[in-house]
């Protein structure tokens, strides 16, 4: 019994970093209905930058605001440079340039840090506590409170603010958006930008566990969006409790079954999903439409 | 596997001519055979032929499968490894022939492709692509982990060549000569009947369903022809390098493959060959610019967010498309006889009969409990005003939507729940509101896909048979002389006169026409409608959905009404135009 | 026809290695080349740097006593990527240029089993610093190893965690990648022969971001004593603070990785107090000192094993020529397989017929935060 809350606990942490970036995913995926495959560079820009600050001697607050603000322009440039001059063609050649997008982003930061994985000390000072039999990792517990915080802010912004009524509007229908007076490529511009936060969000919160690599975004990523699907793709509901149901099954199926096939676990979970229940936990929609 | 029934394109049943007009290739091909067998390579110069060549071979699959096709494989490197592993494990283990074991490699990889593809391929292209590295990840997994089998990450080593080419250079040949043949095999399937069934899926996958080909089908085939290529071609690695380990075929080297096509031109089996040729050959050129770690594969991931902006049709693309236009214009197409419209007659008086259609998005009722008796030989027209439900209606009679209840009886077949290819293949023949012609074909390309209808009984065997009735329909709607031009070249009544000939060319037993005077102008309208009383003088019968009442008035004898989503009226032309119920759907009732 | 095909062939060649060609073209003759096929790009890019400036060092040793032959030599370098169809390409480039006497190969296993036919086909001797034993013991003449292969690796781990520590329960914990699945291997084999067969065989991914499972199974496995072999030094640090976390504190004997600079930094205390074995330990002999004292002065940072076993490489070819006086490969390889008792900076060369040179390991203590060196193990068989 301890050792299930144990690997719960952990299934749950590394369960809500996929969600994170899954979240990240689903937001591009609604407005663009492309998927981003540097969304998982994101997060490794984003720890990146947040080791230059700290070590430049900034104070973790600030490290923390101008690591964000970096990824808002990162955001804008990727939506200049990689999504909107191919905003017209078909979801393939976008998808193609996001990986071109991705290998650019982790091999220009591999030529300015150098391929040694570095330290990023973590929000707490205590690393974590002991709560009977379990051991509560503390930037885990972080994780978990911001993930349930960005479940909620999500809720309100879409649900409750003009803005996020406008998102809404323009990911369901683009050309309804636009008769409505609705500047679709501005809200497309702040997808972007949201979501380059949210993905910079997740690597900073993760770095001090995972350590801060060239390859952490891409792994990641990957797991982030078999959760995407696993929810239900483009439900926002779906990608947390994905991500959340992913980071379970693999934990568990680590311990009982088999650690070298861990990665494998969440990939046959997919496609189990996928011939099986294409719409996902959460989904309605399958097919493109007619 | 009746996917794989017609996956080799046939070059064989092909006439004489063209055999005499591909001489050059294969002299060249043979010179180029000679070359790499006679010439004195060095190891080096060695090494990177035979892995430009083998590499190669892969990357036809993709052509095939993004180029051909439309979808997206970021697996080609698993496959690859299934062929390069069966080889490996084969010949070094098992101590099995070396043709055996790629014939094996050929045969497994045809078997994973396939399934890969049946399990997937319903889905769009997004879920595509997800599968595909989900699969290449656990092939990765499964070679690093299953010791027993491949020996973990330690990798396969002294793979053996068959005996007849057991030097470098004669096996260097030997691969030069199966890229020739693949070469030639990919160069001309988009000629052949799936061939074009590929390029149609790839150009619109809904106008390609309701021109009787079936998509799904389709796109397994691709993919299993894809998977194959990958796996001869790893097969073709292993025995020339002797030595395989997972790293070979990981996820990033399933990346290196779409790069190499997408950057040579996905479209062509030369531009795989420059693809592959240059992102080998230019790492090596540029071995200098590596003193920086990353600064290489920097620019490398640079360069593909350029290609694909600046460059979308590759190297090749750009070279072949001023030629190919040019060409397309001095090729004068052949001069056609009459189209003949033969009708099936196997049921009875009414063509088709649909008896308490509905259809339900979730709580919408678009479609509700809706009756239709078409007679054979007349023109019947289904209108209402906006949202009454009409295209709904169309579409769940073609099979884009499948009925929510009710029955769909044409000549005397149930086609309630059949596929759209399947009810084309029953007699049924289709145009669209917004045009949906195959863009990247010419006009005659179109129609021939059309002429291609399974159970066409008016058209002979042979691609000339094909070419014959594709030009008749053509002439028949007035553009025979303009058939070798593409579609992007015609003005939007032409392409809707081309829609109708692809439909025509099919000879089918019911037309169904969707707002066809939609977007005309008042010229078009008109010769439209000499179009329309053309085809009804042959006795084809036609179901029309149009706004153009005098159109409607004129050209049908029987009309229904449909009102949201319910029948309102039905009947004799004039009559039903006078009915109460209807000016009133029409003109609102105050 | 004979001669338009030949020199059709020597301009293709051209144009395909014009910047090898123009880079060598004026040397001809004068110097005795030696081939280099090391990573300057891809992952361990780094690392392949710290290979070349050992073996540059070593170079500027030999020519200023005299060179080779009364040659000086000069190191050819070319970049195999960090991947086997890299080192195959870079090692065919290099042994296309006939005037290379010999080569170093690569200190990843996979990649010189990748390049070993090759080795074959050209039939001159090739250094290498892989560690997976079979690479010697396949019948392949022409590669001479420059560090202690992996039996040897796990036989010191195993003798000193049960002769030193007098722990008999293990626990393996080992990367299902190709070296530590061989290292995990040579341990259980080597504990097996001591009476003490581990409790706990465990492999797991590289790159894994959560090792709780692990943990709780080497915890639940009752064992006393740890033995490692990661290869990749976050997901060292990610395991030993979860170790720590989930109160696991036995002791913990590991491969290279436990005791490298980079998963120090990482780990910080989780680490503190573990055991690890290292082919180089600057405080080992005299020979290492000096070399670590060279090396500091010329880069200004400390040496590792990435640059002891090339510059040994570069020392004892050097030397193996000059004493076979001939550049002739047959000759060359004589004279390394006759090379005994020779001190060099990772241990004391005694080249069996194989073409190991060294047989055992150094052990290193990780005392909080600082390696130090404990003793030396030396196998004679």
């Amino acid at each position: 019994m301890d050792l299930i809350l144990q690997l719960l606990f952990t299934g749950i942490g590394i369960g809500a970093v996929y969600a994170l970036v899954a979240l990240g995913f689903v937001l591009i995926f609604r407005a663009t209905n492309v998927v981003n495959f540097a969304q998982g560079e994101f997060s490794m820009v984003a720890a990146y930058l947040m080791v230059v600050c700290v070590e430049f001697g900034l104070p973790y607050w600030l490290s923390f605001v101008i690591a964000l603000a970096g990824m808002a322009l990162l955001g804008v440039i990727f939506n200049l440079g990689v999504y909107y001059p191919l905003r017209h063609r078909t979801y393939l050649p976008v998808i193609i340039a996001t990986i071109g997008a991705s290998i650019l982003l982790s091999n220009t930061v591999l030529a300015i840090y150098g391929p040694q994985p570095q330290v990023l000390q973590g929000w707490f000072d205590t690393p974590g506590i002991q709560l009977g039999p379990v051991y509560l990792d503390s930037q885990y517990l972080l994780i978990i409170g911001v993930t349930i915080l960005l479940v909620l802010f999500n809720f309100w912004f879409f649900e409750k603010t003009l803005l996020g009524k406008k998102l809404q509007a323009t990911s369901q229908d683009k050309e309804m958006a636009s008769l409505l007076g609705i500047s679709v490529s501005t809200m497309i511009m702040i997808t972007f930008i949201y979501s380059a936060v949210l993905g910079g969000l997740a690597g900073i919160l993760v770095a001090p566990v995972l350590f801060v690599s060239i390859q952490m975004g891409s792994t990641i990523a990957l797991k982030a969006f078999a959760a995407t699907i696993i929810g239900g793709f483009g439900d926002v509901a779906g990608a947390i409790v994905g991500g959340l149901a992913l980071g379970v099954i693999e934990t568990f199926g680590a311990a009982y079954i088999s650690v070298p096939y861990k990665d494998g676990f969440a990939f046959l979970v997919l496609i189990a999903f996928l011939v099986f229940r294409p719409q996902g936990i959460f989904g309605e929609r399958v097919a493109e439409k007619a | 596997m009746s996917a794989s029934d017609n996956m080799i394109p046939a070059p064989a049943v092909r006439s004489k001519p063209l055999i005499i007009r591909h001489l050059p290739y294969f002299i060249g091909a043979a010179v180029l055979v000679a070359l790499a067998a006679g010439m004195q390579f060095d190891g080096y110069i060695l090494n990177i032929l035979l892995q430009a060549t083998t590499f190669s071979i892969a990357v036809f699959g993709l052509s095939v499968v993004l180029g051909l096709c439309g979808q997206i494989n970021l697996a080609q490197a698993a496959f690859f490894g299934f062929g390069a592993y069966a080889v490996g494990l084969g010949t070094a283990d098992l101590h099995l022939n070396f043709w055996l074991c790629l014939v094996g490699a050929c045969a497994i990889t045809l078997v994973a492709g396939a399934f890969l593809g049946m399990s997937t391929l319903r889905l769009g292209g997004h879920y595509l692509a997800m599968v595909t590295i989900s699969f290449q990840q656990i092939v990765t997994l499964v070679m690093i982990n299953a010791v027993g089998v491949t020996h973990g990450p330690d990798g396969v080593a002294n793979i053996r060549r068959p005996e007849l080419f057991q030097s470098s250079q004669s096996y260097l040949a030997f691969c030069v000569a199966m890229l020739a043949i693949v070469g030639y095999l990919v160069w001309h399937l988009p000629d052949t009947k799936l061939g074009r069934a590929m390029r149609a899926v790839r150009d619109n996958e809904l106008a390609a369903g309701v021109n009787g080909i079936d998509v799904f089908r389709t796109k397994v085939s691709a993919f299993a022809v894809c998977a194959v290529l990958g796996g001869l071609a790893g097969g073709l690695f292993a025995g020339g390098f002797a030595y395989v380990s997972p790293d070979q075929f990981s996820f990033a080297e399933s990346i290196q493959f779409l790069t190499m096509s997408l950057l040579g031109g996905v479209a062509s089996p030369i531009g795989s060959v420059i693809g592959t040729g240059l992102l080998i050959l230019i790492p090596e050129w540029l071995r200098f610019l590596k003193s920086v770690p990353g600064l290489y594969l920097a620019i490398y991931g640079l360069s593909v967010i350029l290609i694909i902006r600046f460059m979308p049709d590759g190297i090749w693309g750009f070279v072949s498309d001023a030629f190919t236009r040019w060409r397309a214009h001095t090729k004068a197409p052949p001069v056609a006889g009459a189209l003949h419209l033969k009708p099936a007659t196997a049921g009875g008086d009414i063509v088709l009969e649909v008896t308490g259609l509905s259809k339900h998005f979730g709580g919408l009722k678009a479609v509700d409990g809706v009756d239709i008796a078409v007679k054979r030989g007349s023109v019947h027209a289904l209108i209402g005003p906006n949202g009454s439900g009409k295209t709904t209606t169309l579409n769940v009679l073609s099979g884009l939507y499948k009925a929510t209840s009710g029955k769909i009886v044409l000549d005397g077949t149930d086609i309630t729940s059949m596929a759209p290819h399947q009810r084309t293949a029953a007699g049924l023949g289709r145009t669209f509101q917004n045009i949906r012609l195959f863009r990247s074909m010419t006009a005659l390309e179109n129609v021939e896909i059309g002429a291609e209808r399974p159970s066409n009984t008016m058209i002979g065997k042979g691609d000339d048979a094909l070419t014959e009735r594709a030009m008749e329909a053509l002439t028949f709607v007035g553009l025979g002389n303009r058939a070798n031009e593409l579609i992007s070249s015609f003005s939007y009544g032409h392409q809707r006169l081309i829609e109708i000939a692809r439909a025509l060319a099919s000879n089918p037993t019911l037309l169904l026409l969707d707002e066809p005077a939609a977007g005309l102008n008042s010229t078009e309208k008109l010769e439209l409608h000499e179009l329309l009383k053309r085809i009804a003088a042959q006795g084809l019968t036609i179901l029309i959905i149009d706004h153009d009442m005098t159109l409607v008035s004129e050209a049908a004898q029987h009309i229904t009404v449909l009102n949201f989503g319910r029948r309102i009226a039905d009947g004799e032309s004039m009559a039903v135009l006078r009915h109460p119920d209807v000016v009133s759907a029409y003109l609102g009732s105050e | 026809m004979k001669l338009t095909r030949r020199e059709f062939s020597a301009g293709l060649a051209a144009g395909l290695a014009a910047p090898a060609l123009m880079r060598s073209a004026w040397a001809q003759g004068a110097t005795i080349k030696i081939g280099m096929c090391v990573p300057v790009t891809g992952p361990a890019a780094e690392q392949g740097l710290w290979a070349q400036n050992g073996a540059k060092l070593a170079l500027a040793a030999v020519n200023k006593a005299g060179g080779v032959l009364g040659k000086q030599v000069e190191l050819v370098i070319e970049d195999d990527q960090t991947t086997n169809p890299g080192i195959v390409l870079a090692f065919s480039k290099l042994a296309a240029q006939s005037d290379i006497v010999a080569f170093l190969g690569s200190i990843r296993s996979t990649q010189v089993q990748a390049m070993a036919p090759d080795v074959i086909k050209v039939g001159k001797p090739v250094m290498i610093g892989g560690t997976n034993p079979d690479l010697t013991h396949s019948g392949n003449p022409w590669l001479f190893r420059f560090r202690p292969n992996d039996n040897y690796s796990g036989r010191v781990i195993a003798d000193y965690g049960v002769s030193t520590l007098g722990k008999k329960k293990w626990a393996i914990v080992h990367s299902t990648d190709a070296f530590g699945t061989a290292g995990g291997k040579a341990l259980t084999e080597a504990l097996t022969k001591l009476g003490a067969p581990p409790v706990l065989d465990q492999g797991y991914a590289n790159q894994s971001q959560d090792f709780t499972p692990v943990v709780l199974a080497v915890k639940q496995s009752g064992a006393d004593v740890l033995g490692t072999y990661f290869t990749f030094e976050n997901d060292l640090g990610i395991f030993a603070r979860q170790l720590r976390q989930l109160g696991v504190n036995i002791p913990w004997v590991g491969s290279p990785s436990v005791v490298a600079v980079s998963s120090t930094k990482l780990a910080g205390p989780a680490l503190f107090g573990t055991y690890g074995v290292a082919d180089f330990a600057e405080d080992s002999s005299d020979v290492a000192k000096s070399f670590g004292k060279a090396y500091r002065d010329a880069y200004k940072t400390a040496p590792d094993n990435q640059s002891a076993w090339p510059y040994d490489a570069i020392t004892i070819l050097s030397a193996a020529i000059n004493k076979a006086g001939s550049t002739d490969p047959t000759k060359i390889r004589e004279s390394i397989l006759a090379t005994q008792k020779f001190a060099g900076a990772e241990g004391e060369y005694n080249f069996d017929k194989n073409g190991d040179g060294l047989h055992g390991y150094n052990v290193v203590k990780n005392d909080k935060g600082k390696i130090v060196y404990d003793k030396h193990i030396d196998f004679n068989d």
